[in-house]
């Protein structure tokens, strides 16, 4: 089973063709869903002034609860939260899509030369944040609960649920994993 | 007739302890994120030391949630927006205690 490794002060995963595909495909869904792309016109200056001036009236709760879970209303008062979210979430959305970009390109390498292999000298701090963001987001839709395992483990192999579930908890394992070297 | 010198003198204590009462940052529970890594996110961001770190994420896992952090709106909006960062699930409101 691939796993995370600590060689001397570095990190590297190794990873079958597989699971690259299932990984790279999860960071591309949510980069799509995090809007990739949307906010650089406006916030990519690092000047105070443009950044002023770009800033939005207002930037409307997410819908999607995927979104909503991964940039989240840090106020119960509905107003608080919606000034909150004007003045924070274009950088929160940036930070998710910085990580979830060095992770998609790190992956790429292996996905088209169409082998498994090593990631070496990879970010563990960004990996540990995006693979935390794909378990967020996979939760959401599967709609996790404290005793999902044994959902899962009851559900039959025909169940269209049960791979997504399967990756699911194969990402918390490799979290755990990483978890492990870290401290 | 109002007396001045009393509406005067007695709003400005209760200001002043609504200006005393502190802004808390509270991470609540949520079904996804590990143990482990509520634990390591809460001594990366706060220093804490792993017993405290792991009491307060046992808080949050028993109790449904666990102020991490309190001072003013300022560093509290900080704390909240790092945490999130981190996919933490966290708000952040004036403490309720007076």
């Amino acid at each position: 089973m691939s796993s995370f490794e600590k060689i001397g002060e570095g990190y590297s995963l190794d990873l079958t063709l597989d699971e690259a595909q299932i990984l790279i495909n999860l960071v591309e869904q949510l980069l799509e869903l995090l809007g990739e792309g949307d906010f650089f016109h406006h916030y990519d200056s690092t000047d105070p002034l443009a950044q002023l001036l770009a800033m939005p009236a207002e930037i409307v709760t997410p819908e999607d609860p995927v979104l909503l879970r991964l940039l989240p209303n840090a106020y119960a008062d509905p107003e608080a939260a919606s000034d909150f979210r004007r003045y924070t979430e274009p950088q929160l959305r940036d930070a998710k899509q910085k990580n979830l970009r060095l992770v998609r390109e790190e992956l790429t390498i292996l996905v088209d030369e169409k082998h498994g292999g090593v990631i070496e000298e990879l970010d563990a701090q960004i990996w540990l944040a995006a693979i935390n963001d794909l378990r967020i987001a996979l939760s959401v839709r599967l709609e996790i609960t404290e005793d999902s395992f044994e959902k899962f483990e009851l559900l039959s192999e025909q169940d269209p649920q049960k791979p997504v579930y399967a990756v699911y908890f194969w990402l918390g394992w490799l979290q755990e994993n990483l978890l492990g070297l870290l401290t | 007739m109002t007396n001045m010198a009393e509406t005067l003198t007695k709003p400005e204590t209760s200001i002043n302890e609504m200006l005393d009462r502190p802004w808390i940052t509270i991470v609540w529970d949520d079904p996804v994120n590990l143990m482990t890594y509520v634990t390591y996110v809460l001594i990366k961001l706060f220093g804490f030391s792993k017993e405290r770190a792991h009491e307060l994420m046992m808080q949050v896992h028993t109790e449904g949630r666990a102020v991490v952090s309190s001072g003013t709106r300022e560093a509290m909006e900080l704390d909240v927006q790092r945490l999130h960062e981190h996919g933490l699930w966290a708000t952040l409101q004036r403490d309720d205690k007076i």
